[in-house]
C-alpha cells in the first residue's frame, strides 16, 4: 500500500466517522425537539414455539397504534411502530433489540412474547437505558434478572396465577372444602411452580395431599398418569399444566370417567377458543383456571378496545386473546405516561412508573422495584360453555359452580 | 393389582398405534436401506390431512384413511423417484438420513406455514368414550386406533409374504444384486415400499389426531420414539418393529404408575440398553442388505 493511497484511506475513515456522528447528533437532536414520528421497535416471534401468541400480541399493538394515531398520536405525534421477527430465539431477540435501538434509533421498545426472550431482551433495553414495559414476560426468570426498567402489564407474576382460586376455595365453609387433592404438573418452570404454590397453601388449611408427580414435556400420553390419580380418588385435582398436556388431561379424565369435585388447570383451559376445541365442549363446564383478561371486564378502556379489534380484525369479542389484550395494555401505559408527564424520554417513563397506578384494559396496574405486578389475577371458570370470571367478586359475571358437573363424553 | 393391568391395557393399546407409526419407518430401513426420519412429519402430515376431511367435510377419520393413504402413498412414491433414487449404493444410509430430514424439515414449513403453531385434535363424538369391561376400562377411540393397526398390519404382512410384489421385495432385501438378475424391477420395488410406508403413515397420522394433540413440531418427538421402537424391534423387521411398540407403550404406562412418569422415559431406555448388549441386532434384527 502507498504512503498516498493510506492517507487517503484515512481520510476517508475520517470523514465518514465525522459523516456518522453527525448524522446521529442530528438523529438525536430531531428525536429530542419531538420532530416526526414517534418510532417504537418490538421484536415479536412470527415463526418458531411462539409464533401463535406474537401474531397474537402484534394484533395488540398494531391496533393500539391505529387507535392512538387516530386520536392525534402520543403527544401531538404519530406512532411509527417497527415490528421484527425473532423466530422465537433468544439469540435472534438479542440482536433485534441492538438494531432496533443502535441502527435504527427508536425512542422506545416494547416488550416480545414469553419470559424466554423478555429476560434477554429486558437486560439489552436497561443496557442502554430503555424502559421495557412488557406485555407476556411474567415468569419468575425475568424479575430475577432485577431490572430497573422492566414492568411486566399484567396483573400478577406467572407464578401467582392459582392465588384467586385458592382465595376462593378457602373461603368456602369447611363442610364444603376438599378434603384430598392431588397435583399432577408439568415439568416446566411456569407449571410446576404454580401448582407447589397452591399446595403448599392447601395443606396449610388442612387438605391433604393423596398423590403429586411432576411429568416431563416430552410425555405425549397422560392416560396412565391420570389413571394413578384416579385410583387415589381426591376430591380435588390442581394441574400445573401449559396446553397440550391440559388437554390431555382432561381427555384422559373423561376417558377414565374420573370427576373430581374441584378441577384446576393453571394454563391451557384458559384459552377461550381453543380449549373447548380440543377437549369437546360439553367437556369444559366447571373446570377452573387463571386469567388476566376476560371480553367483559370494565377496565380501562376495555370497552374501546374491544370496539376497535372487532372492527379492525372482525369475530367476536370472547374471540379475543389475551395477548393482543396484553399487548394493547403495554400501550396504554406509555400513552398515560405521556398524558401524566409531557414526555416520552425513557428516564421519565421508568422513573414514573415505579409509582401510583395505572389504567390498562388488564385493570389498574402497580409494581415493585423490578417491575413485578402487585396485583391478582382472576379466578375463571368454564359454565355452559363459556369463560367466565367467577372471582373476586367485585368483577365475578357468575358465582362459581362446584361441585364440578359430570363430564358429558 | 387393578392399577397395573389398567396401565397395561392403556399401554398395549397405545403401543398398537406406534405399532402402525413404526411398521413404514422399518419397511423403508427392510427394503431401501433408507433411515426416513421424515416418517414423524409424514405421519404428522396424516393427522392434518385427516383433521382437514374431519373438520371441513365431517368425514370420519377412520373413514378418511381410504382417502388420504392412496394420496399418501402417491406422494411417498414421488419423493422416492425424486429424491431418494439417485443415492449411490454406498452412500445410501447416510445420505438418506439428511434428504429424508431435509423432506421432514420442508413438510414442518409448509405445514407452519398453513396452520401455524397451534395444537389441533381431531375430535370425533367418540373421543373420550370408553367400554367399561370387568371394571377395566377401554377408551373407545384406542381400540379402533388399535384395531386398525393390527388390520393394516396384517395387510402389510400378507403383502409381503403372499404376493408376487411381496417376493420382490423380500429377494430385494436379502439380495438385491441376484434379484435384479432374475428380472426383479429393484427401483420399482424401492418406489412401492416408500409409498407404501407413506400410506401407513397416513393411516397412523389419522389415528395420531385423534388419540393426541399435534402441530407441526409434533413430528420431532415422534420420530425419535420411533427410531427407538425400530432398533429394539431389529431394523427392517415388520414384526420386531410391533412386538417393540407394543413394548414400549405397555412399559412406559407401567413405570408411569408404579414408578413415576419422570422415570419412565429412562427406565425403558435402561431396558432397551440392556437388551441391546445381549442382542446388538435388536429383538428380531435382519441382517440388511441393501437395494437400488
Amino acid at each position: 500500500m502507498s504512503k498516498r493511497t493510506f492517507k487517503g484511506g484515512l481520510l476517508l475513515l475520517a470523514l465518514a466517522a465525522i459523516a456518522t456522528v453527525a448524522a446521529a447528533t442530528a438523529g438525536a437532536s430531531a428525536r429530542r425537539a419531538g420532530a416526526g414520528p414517534i418510532k417504537i421497535g418490538i421484536s415479536l416471534s412470527f415463526s418458531g414455539d411462539f409464533s401463535d401468541p406474537g401474531k397474537a400480541a402484534k394484533r395488540g399493538y398494531l391496533l393500539w397504534q391505529s387507535v392512538v394515531n387516530s386520536h392525534g398520536g402520543l403527544l401531538g405525534r404519530q406512532v411509527q411502530l417497527k415490528i421484527v421477527d425473532d423466530a422465537s430465539s433468544p439469540n435472534q431477540v438479542v440482536t433485534n433489540y441492538q438494531n432496533l435501538i443502535n441502527r435504527d434509533h427508536v425512542d422506545l421498545v416494547f416488550g416480545p412474547f414469553s419470559t424466554l426472550l423478555t429476560a434477554p431482551a429486558a437486560r439489552m433495553a436497561n443496557r442502554y437505558g430503555y424502559a421495557f414495559v412488557e406485555p407476556s414476560g411474567g415468569g419468575p426468570a425475568v424479575f430475577q434478572e432485577k431490572l430497573p426498567n422492566v414492568f411486566f402489564a399484567q396483573p400478577a407474576p406467572v407464578i401467582n396465577c392459582g392465588d384467586p382460586f385458592a382465595k376462593w376455595l378457602l373461603s368456602l365453609p369447611k363442610s364444603q372444602r376438599p378434603k384430598t387433592a392431588a397435583y399432577p404438573s408439568l415439568d416446566d418452570p411456569f407449571s410446576s411452580p404454580i401448582a407447589d404454590r397452591m399446595r403448599g397453601q392447601f395443606e396449610a388449611a388442612g387438605i391433604k395431599t393423596v398423590y403429586k408427580t411432576i411429568y416431563p414435556p416430552e410425555t405425549t400420553d397422560l392416560t396412565p398418569i391420570v389413571e394413578k390419580v384416579a385410583s387415589k380418588h381426591p376430591d380435588m385435582v390442581v394441574g400445573g399444566t401449559q396446553s397440550v398436556d391440559a388437554y390431555a388431561q382432561v381427555k384422559a379424565m373423561a376417558q377414565l370417567k374420573f370427576n373430581p369435585k374441584f378441577l384446576f388447570l393453571s394454563n391451557g383451559a384458559s384459552s377461550p377458543t381453543e380449549f373447548p376445541d380440543k377437549v369437546g365442549k360439553g367437556n369444559t363446564t366447571g373446570i377452573f383456571s387463571c386469567g388476566d383478561w376476560f371480553p367483559n371486564s370494565n377496565a380501562p378502556g376495555n370497552k374501546q378496545f374491544i370496539a376497535a379489534y372487532l372492527k379492525k380484525y372482525g369475530g367476536n369479542a370472547f374471540g379475543i386473546d389475551s395477548g393482543s389484550a396484553e399487548a394493547y395494555a403495554v400501550g396504554q401505559i406509555v400513552q398515560a405516561v405521556a398524558k401524566r408527564t409531557g414526555s416520552i424520554d425513557n428516564k421519565t417513563i421508568i422513573r414514573t412508573l415505579h409509582s401510583g397506578t395505572w389504567p390498562t384494559v388488564e385493570g389498574n396496574l402497580s409494581w415493585d422495584k423490578y417491575g413485578s405486578p402487585r396485583g391478582s389475577d382472576l379466578l375463571v371458570e368454564w359454565i355452559g360453555g363459556k369463560l367466565l370470571p367467577v372471582y373476586p367478586p367485585s368483577v365475578a359475571l357468575h358465582k362459581p359452580v362446584y361441585p364440578k358437573p359430570a363430564w358429558k363424553g | 393389582m387393578h392399577l397395573f393391568i389398567q396401565a397395561c391395557i392403556l399401554g398395549l393399546l397405545t403401543g398398537g398405534v406406534y405399532a402402525l407409526m413404526a411398521s413404514g419407518l422399518t419397511l423403508a430401513f427392510g427394503i431401501m436401506r433408507v433411515i426416513n426420519v421424515a416418517q414423524g412429519a409424514l405421519i404428522i402430515l396424516g393427522a392434518y390431512a385427516s383433521y382437514i376431511l374431519f373438520t371441513h367435510f365431517q368425514i370420519d377419520p377412520f373413514v378418511g384413511v381410504l382417502v388420504i393413504a392412496p394420496a399418501m402413498f402417491v406422494l411417498g412414491v414421488a419423493l422416492q423417484l425424486a429424491f431418494l433414487r439417485v443415492l449411490r449404493d454406498q452412500e445410501r444410509e447416510e445420505l438418506s438420513l439428511l434428504v429424508t430430514w431435509a423432506i421432514a424439515l420442508g413438510i414442518e414449513g409448509i405445514l407452519s406455514y398453513a396452520y401455524n403453531t397451534t395444537y389441533r385434535s381431531t375430535n370425533t363424538s367418540y373421543a373420550n368414550r370408553a367400554w367399561d369391561v370387568g371394571g377395566y376400562l377401554f377408551p373407545e377411540v384406542r381400540v379402533f386406533a388399535f384395531a386398525l393397526s393390527i388390520g393394516i398390519i396384517v395387510l402389510l404382512w400378507i403383502a409381503l409374504t403372499r404376493t408376487r410384489f411381496g417376493r420382490s421385495v423380500r429377494a430385494t432385501v436379502q439380495n438385491p444384486v441376484s434379484a435384479r438378475l432374475l428380472g426383479v424391477d429393484a427401483a420399482r420395488v424401492s418406489a412401492i415400499g416408500f409409498g407404501l410406508s407413506a400410506a401407513t403413515a397416513a393411516a397412523a397420522g389419522a389415528v395420531f389426531g385423534i388419540v393426541f394433540s399435534f402441530n407441526p413440531g409434533s413430528h420431532y418427538d415422534l420420530i425419535s420414539r420411533l427410531l427407538t421402537i425400530i432398533v429394539l424391534g431389529g431394523l427392517g423387521s415388520l414384526g420386531g418393529a410391533v412386538i417393540a411398540a407394543l413394548f414400549m407403550g405397555t412399559s412406559e404406562a407401567v413405570f408411569q404408575v408404579e414408578i413415576s412418569p419422570t422415570w419412565a422415559p429412562l427406565t425403558f431406555f435402561i431396558l432397551l440398553i440392556a437388551i441391546l448388549l445381549v442382542r446388538p441386532q435388536g429383538l428380531f434384527g435382519v441382517a440388511a442388505r441393501g437395494a437400488a
